[in-house]
Formats: C-alpha cells, sequence, structure tokens
C-alpha cells in the first residue's frame, strides 16, 4: 500500500514540476524574446532559439535519456521482475535513474573499433544522419500554445513554418539514410543486411504514414502542427472536442502503426535482427553507437509528440479547459505551464504504450512487414482518406466525420470484445471436437 | 515423424490484427499495473508469495536469501562437541571417501588418553570439493556434516577457499549418549560433564526429515500449498 501511494505521489510530483518546468521554459523563451528586440532582430528568432535549447537541447534529449532507463525499468514491471537497481546513491536505487549516468560513461570511454574495409566517409558520417533528422523532427512539434508574457506572444514551439506535417514527412523520409549508410559503410554482410533491410522497412511504411495523415489534414485544413492542435479544441459533438483520434480513428491506428515501423523498434525490429544479424549498425562501437542507439529513442519520442499532437489534442489539458484557459481562473503563464505538461503526459503515454506493443508482440517476419504494410495499412488509409474526403464534404462542420469516428471506435471495441471471448468458445468446440472423436472409436 | 500442426489460415478477426493487439495491450497493462504499483511480497519462500497484487518473484540475491531445500548439501562444518572440541576423532574415513582428495587430516593424540584421537590439523580445498556429501556419510562419529546452507564465501584468491579447522568448527553442538567421552569418564569438569550428558540424545537408526520440524519451512509443507494453489487454480 505504501508503494501504492508513493506511486501516486510521484507521478503528482512529476506532474506539477513539468508544469513548473515549462513556465521556466515560458519565461526563458520570452526573455530571449525580448533580448532579440532590443537587437533590433524579429522577436521570433529570440523564443526560437531559446526553445531551441530548451526544448530540443534539454527537453528531448533527457526524455529521450530518461527512456532508456524507463524501457529496462518499464518492461521489467511488465515481465514480473524489478529491473536495474544494482546502481546505488546512498543507498537508494532511485528508480534506475543513476544508469543513465553509467551507461553515458560507458558509450563515452568505450574503445572505439572501425572494420578495416570501411568507407571512411560515410561511416563517419551515417551516425550524424541517423541522429540529425529525427532530432529536428521534433522543431515543428508545438509543445505549448501562444501565451502572452507582458505584452508578448510566446509559444513552445521552436518553428512554426506553414509546411508543418510535410516537413516531418521529408525528414523522417531522410532518416532511411542514416540507417542504410551505415549498414552499407561497414562493409559487413550483417551490416549490409540490416541496411537494405531497414531501407525496404522504411520506404514501404512511409507510403502510409503519408496517407494516413492527409485524412487529418483534410479535416482540419490546414498542414500547420500547431493550428492543428487549437483547431482540436474546439467542440464538435456537444462538449467533446474535436480531438484527432474522435475524427480519425482509423488513421490514428495506421499512423501509429507506420510510424511505429519507421522507429525500428520491437516488433519491427527486422534492420536490427539481434538474433540473426546484429544489424545495420554491428561494426559501431562506442558513442557512434551510442548516437544510433539514442536516435531510436529519440524517434521514439518525436513519435509519440507527433501521435499527441495531431491526434490526442496536442497541448490542449482536454479537461476543464474552459476553466482553465479562462485568464480569470489561471495566469496565461501558469495555464501555458499546464497545457505543455498535459502535452508532455500525453508523450510519455504513449511513449509507455510504445514498449508495452514491443513486449507483447513478437518480430515480425520480412514478409508479414510487407503484408501488414501493403495489404492492411495502406488499404485502410486508403479509406480513411475517402470516407474523410466524403464526409468534410458533405458536412463542413465535422459533425458528420465525428459521428464516423465515433461509430468506428465503438466497431474496434466491439470486435475487441468479440475478440476476448473468442478463445474460450473456440478451446470448447476443441474439446467437443476431441469428444466425438473419442465416441466414433 | 514429427508431430503435424494445423495449418489453420487465419480468420477475419485474427487477420485484422488490432483486436488481438489490443486485448494483448489490456493483459500486458494489467502486469505493469500490477507490478508497478504495488510493493512486492519480499518472503524468500516463493511458492508462499502473495502474488494477489505484485506478482514479481524476484529474489534480489545479495539482500534476500532463499531458503534452501532439506536435502541441500551446504558449506561443510566440523560438528563441535558441547566443550567446544571437535567431534571428529581423525580416523580419515572421510579423506579416504572422498572422490575428490580434497580432505586433509593430520591426527594428534589426546595428552592423558590411551586411546583418543583428534585431528591437529583438518583442512577441505572448497575448490577441490564436488560436493558428494560422500565425507558426511562415511562419518562414522557423525562429526561432518553439511547442514550449514551455506556455499563458499567468494574470495579474490584461491587460499581463501582453503578452509582449516578453525573455519570449519562451528554450528551447534551435537552429543550422543553412546559417546566415549561421556560413558569412559573425562577430564572435564563435572557440570560441564552434566550438561553434555544432558544434551546428549540416542542416535537415529531411521533416516527422517529433520529439517521438515524446522518452524517456518517444509519442504512437504511448500510443495502440497502449492498442489493446493494449483487445484484452486483449476477450478
Amino acid at each position: 500500500m505504501k508503494r501504492f501511494v508513493g506511486m501516486w505521489l510521484v507521478i503528482g510530483a512529476v506532474l506539477l514540476g513539468l508544469v513548473l518546468l515549462f513556465m521556466g521554459f515560458y519565461l526563458l523563451a520570452g526573455w530571449a524574446a525580448g533580448v532579440a528586440a532590443w537587437l533590433g532582430a524579429p522577436e521570433f528568432y529570440g523564443s526560437a532559439i531559446a526553445n531551441t535549447v530548451t526544448l530540443m537541447a534539454v527537453l528531448l534529449m533527457t526524455v529521450a535519456a530518461l527512456l532508456t532507463v524507463a524501457e529496462r525499468k518499464w518492461s521489467a514491471a511488465m515481465q514480473d521482475r524489478i529491473g536495474a537497481n544494482r546502481i546505488k546513491v546512498f543507498g537508494m536505487a532511485l528508480g534506475g535513474v543513476p544508469y543513465l549516468l553509467a551507461d553515458a560513461l560507458k558509450m563515452l570511454t568505450k574503445e572505439a573499433t572501425y572494420p578495416a574495409a570501411r568507407s571512411r566517409l560515410l561511416f563517419e558520417l551515417a551516425p550524424v544522419m541517423a541522429f540529425a533528422p529525427t532530432f529536428a523532427l521534433f522543431a515543428v512539434v508545438p509543445v505549448g500554445p501562444e501565451v502572452e508574457l507582458s505584452g508578448r506572444k510566446v509559444a513552445l514551439l521552436v518553428a512554426n513554418p506553414d509546411v508543418g506535417l510535410l516537413w516531418i514527412f521529408a525528414l523522417a523520409g531522410l532518416s532511411v539514410y542514416g540507417t542504410t549508410l551505415a549498414g552499407w559503410a561497414s562493409n559487413s554482410r550483417a551490416g549490409l543486411l540490416g541496411g537494405v533491410r531497414a531501407a525496404s522497412q522504411m520506404i514501404s511504411y512511409e507510403v502510409s504514414l503519408g496517407m494516413s495523415l492527409v485524412g487529418v489534414m483534410l479535416a482540419y485544413k490546414t498542414v500547420n502542427l500547431q493550428d492543428m492542435v487549437i483547431a482540436q479544441g474546439a467542440a464538435v459533438l456537444g462538449p467533446v472536442p474535436a480531438l484527432g483520434i474522435l475524427l480519425q480513428p482509423l488513421g490514428f491506428l495506421v499512423f501509429f502503426t507506420s510510424s511505429f515501423a519507421e522507429t525500428k523498434r520491437a516488433p519491427f525490429d527486422l534492420p536490427e535482427g539481434e538474433s540473426e544479424i546484429v544489424g545495420y549498425f554491428v561494426e559501431y562501437s562506442g558513442m557512434k553507437f551510442g548516437m544510433m542507439f539514442l536516435a531510436e529513442f529519440v524517434e521514439v519520442v518525436i513519435l509519440a509528440g507527433v501521435v499527441t499532437a495531431v491526434f490526442l489534442g496536442g497541448w490542449h489539458p482536454v479537461f476543464f479547459e474552459s476553466w482553465l484557459s479562462n485568464p480569470a481562473n489561471v495566469p496565461p503563464l501558469l495555464y501555458g505551464g499546464i497545457c505543455a505538461a498535459a502535452f508532455l503526459a500525453k508523450v510519455i503515454l504513449l511513449c509507455w504504450l510504445q514498449l508495452v506493443i514491443r513486449w507483447l508482440l513478437p518480430r515480425f517476419r520480412f514478409d508479414q512487414i510487407q503484408a501488414l504494410c501493403w495489404k492492411m495499412l495502406l488499404p485502410g488509409a486508403l479509406i480513411n482518406l475517402f470516407v474523410t474526403g466524403a464526409a468534410v464534404l458533405l458536412d463542413p462542420s465535422l459533425q458528420l466525420l465525428a459521428w464516423i469516428g465515433a461509430a468506428e471506435i465503438v466497431a474496434i471495441f466491439g470486435i475487441t470484445a468479440a475478440a476476448s471471448r473468442a478463445p474460450a468458445t473456440s478451446a470448447g468446440a476443441h474439446d467437443q471436437g476431441h469428444a466425438a472423436h473419442a465416441a466414433g472409436h | 515423424m514429427p508431430y503435424q500442426l494445423d495449418n489453420q489460415t487465419a480468420d477475419v478477426r485474427e487477420s485484422l490484427y488490432f483486436p488481438e493487439i489490443f486485448r494483448a495491450i489490456g493483459i500486458v497493462m494489467r502486469t505493469f499495473w500490477r507490478n508497478a504499483f504495488f510493493s512486492r511480497d519480499a518472503n524468500p519462500d516463493v511458492l508462499a508469495r502473495d502474488l494477489s497484487h505484485s506478482r514479481v518473484t524476484t529474489v534480489t540475491y545479495p539482500e534476500e536469501k532463499v531458503t534452501y531445500a532439506p536435502g541441500y548439501r551446504g558449506l561443510h562444518r566440523l560438528v563441535p562437541r558441547a566443550d567446544g572440541n571437535p567431534r571428529c576423532v581423525a580416523c580419515y574415513m572421510c579423506a579416504t571417501a572422498c572422490p575428490a582428495q580434497c580432505i586433509y587430516i593430520e591426527a594428534g593424540e589426546v595428552e592423558g588418553d590411551p586411546i583418543e584421537k583428534w585431528p591437529t590439523k583438518f583442512i577441505i580445498d572448497e575448490l577441490r570439493c564436488v560436493v558428494c556429501g560422500f565425507c558426511v556419510e562415511a562419518c562414522p562419529k557423525d562429526a561432518i556434516r553439511m547442514d550449514t546452507g551455506e556455499h563458499p564465501k567468494p574470495t579474490y584468491d584461491r587460499g581463501g577457499q582453503i578452509y582449516d579447522e578453525k573455519r570449519l568448527l562451528r554450528g551447534p553442538p551435537v552429543s550422543y549418549d553412546y559417546d566415549p567421552w561421556l560413558r569412559r569418564g573425562s577430564r572435564l569438569p563435572q557440570p560441564a560433564m552434566k550438561q553434555m550428558r544432558d544434551l546428549a540424545r540416542p542416535f537415529a537408526r531411521e533416516a527422517k526429515d529433520e529439517f521438515s520440524e524446522t518452524p517456518g519451512f517444509s519442504a512437504r509443507t511448500l510443495a502440497s500449498e502449492a498442489r493446493a494453489r494449483a487445484e484452486a487454480g483449476n477450478k
């Protein structure tokens, strides 16, 4: 019971800490905007630089690094284990967080070995090519709403280009190069195989990745992510806001699955395939491997961020929002902090969901991966696209689309409920079959 | 011939992937919830753990230790008499029986006693020991036992694994009513003598599960509990 209370206290403390942290980020961005204005540059430059440091270098990297620890501890909890707890600081395991330092130290101090027959430039370039595009993806993900601080409008968002989602597609496409180059340049059979697998898998899934988001673009009539998040705050079915997951449940499933495949993690980890080929980074050691490894975790966080922004209402706290957003009740700075904390909470929840899925599915076979992509996800995305297009055309207020989405959600739940009853009946039928068989003899 | 698996094609529900995956997500989430939010039962007897909340069965080893099964052959000990001397009479039976030849004994005569011998040196090399228990079986005096329930402590050098009589002589003393020093008289003071007589018991003619009477631990109880649990689970 003590642990139960303690866990909720920790969760509460983390949420409170996030609110305070994001308030600090807002203040920093506002201050940087002021400095930029004083220097005669557009205010946006200042806040963009501050956000680059706070959101990308601090927040994203910290969450991604903590995810390596979380992967150990959460996986352990899912498998009835305890997980990493041997490093103790003053006798406390601290939830395995000290492993972060140990890992970093190990990665940085390990001897770097190189295959003699590598192609040198590409070999050195590949970790950068794997890491940089994924890292840059986060620039367009809106973390917090636009808030007015002492006369300046500040948002927790690095860049707000109108291309929004297209930027995401472009950079997600670029990240194929890192893995493929790593496999090619290390001049090893296993590495090359991993690189080729990565290329074919990622290029296949990019199609359904793009297609699944077209429905969202149609529904919200924008590709700008901040506008998309703002559009999700509008009520559509009575008090229910027009969240992407309500309007586009099918699109959500397809996008989540495709981007999951893009992260190259289990069950889509064929490019790594620890048991057959060690993967495209088999020849990398030390921090070069660390970059590849970290890129994967960064990708997980960014996938969660994009899914949150596009489908889960981004920084909208969803509950009590009309009360929170009223400046008479909550000062704008606190509101911004709460919104950004809500965003990160959703991101963490999605990261956790990815870990759950990682542990509940075995690795796909390669033909299964391609079949899932081309025979299920792509047709699903296309059907979703046509239905969405028709619904938006018939009813631009999105009411019809929301009803269709609600019906889809109900249908999915219905099928799942039916599925959860199915094994019992099939086992019963099996027994009857045996009985009949025995009677026949 | 290898057995045949029914090559059933997946039905529509299965080939949809997602319903089954949602179901599995529910299962994993429940496991996660139980293990992350409830503390684990740290009972070293893993089978008897309360798994109604957390299902973690880990035993964090150096801090917690599993109780070994009754027949567990642990680190040797030289059984002491009640007066602190070893029961061993340096007969070399254990050293002869030892297939690994890891026991080295040097006998000495007990001063003032024409018959009795005692080991001036009794050395076991635990690195050579194959933990077969033959020495325990061979001993006519019940002077060497493997009932400590411990294993040799890890050491940084091989010398640390060589146990001499000073390290081996430990544990609760054992006396039997046929012990010669009780029957023939001894140089011990009378009160100590009386104490040893009181502690003496007849030597067991039948083998019995001595450890099953240890409070809180019994292999039979464990097994019957596990069986009851399994039967309850089947219903």
